[in-house]
């Protein structure tokens, strides 16, 4: 697995983490410990978002910004088999 | 009215019905790898299906 593969896999792993202590936090609003968890992983996921946009190409239209070229267009295409 | 669905007082529950115990926060998998692999990061929620019966 090349770089680029490595932190894509690792975000997506930040993101299931995300989606589990919400779920987990919808039905415990006052769990402070998960909402360490949620806070710590979260500022972890968009550094790794925010590197991986400037690195390779951007993930979201956040991350869009641009200098010389549009960069959204840099992205491959979900039938280029890159989205794994 | 007292709200049944708060507690966890088993005893006191209206009969007949069916009710989740309330999952607290203990901890995540050290290695969230295998928590995303398992479709849970609470290692206390992580309950293959064998197809028969509950692990």
């Amino acid at each position: 697995m090349g770089d680029r593969e490595q932190l894509l896999r690792d975000i997506g792993i930040a993101d299931f983490v995300l989606t589990e202590l919400v779920l987990y936090l919808d039905t415990h609003p006052h769990d402070c410990k998960a909402m360490e968890y949620f806070n710590h992983y979260n500022r972890i996921k968009l550094q790794m978002e925010k590197e991986f946009s400037q690195k390779y190409y951007p993930l979201n239209t956040r991350y869009a910004e641009s200098g010389k070229e549009w960069r959204w267009g840099a992205a491959p295409l979900p039938w280029e088999g890159a989205c794994a | 009215m007292h709200e049944h669905w708060k507690d966890d007082n088993f005893e006191d529950f209206p009969i007949a019905m069916a009710y989740v115990p309330w999952q607290k926060f203990e901890r995540l998998y050290d290695d969230l790898e295998k928590g995303y692999c398992a479709g849970t990061i609470f290692p206390e929620l992580d309950k293959p299906f064998t197809g028969r019966r509950c692990v």
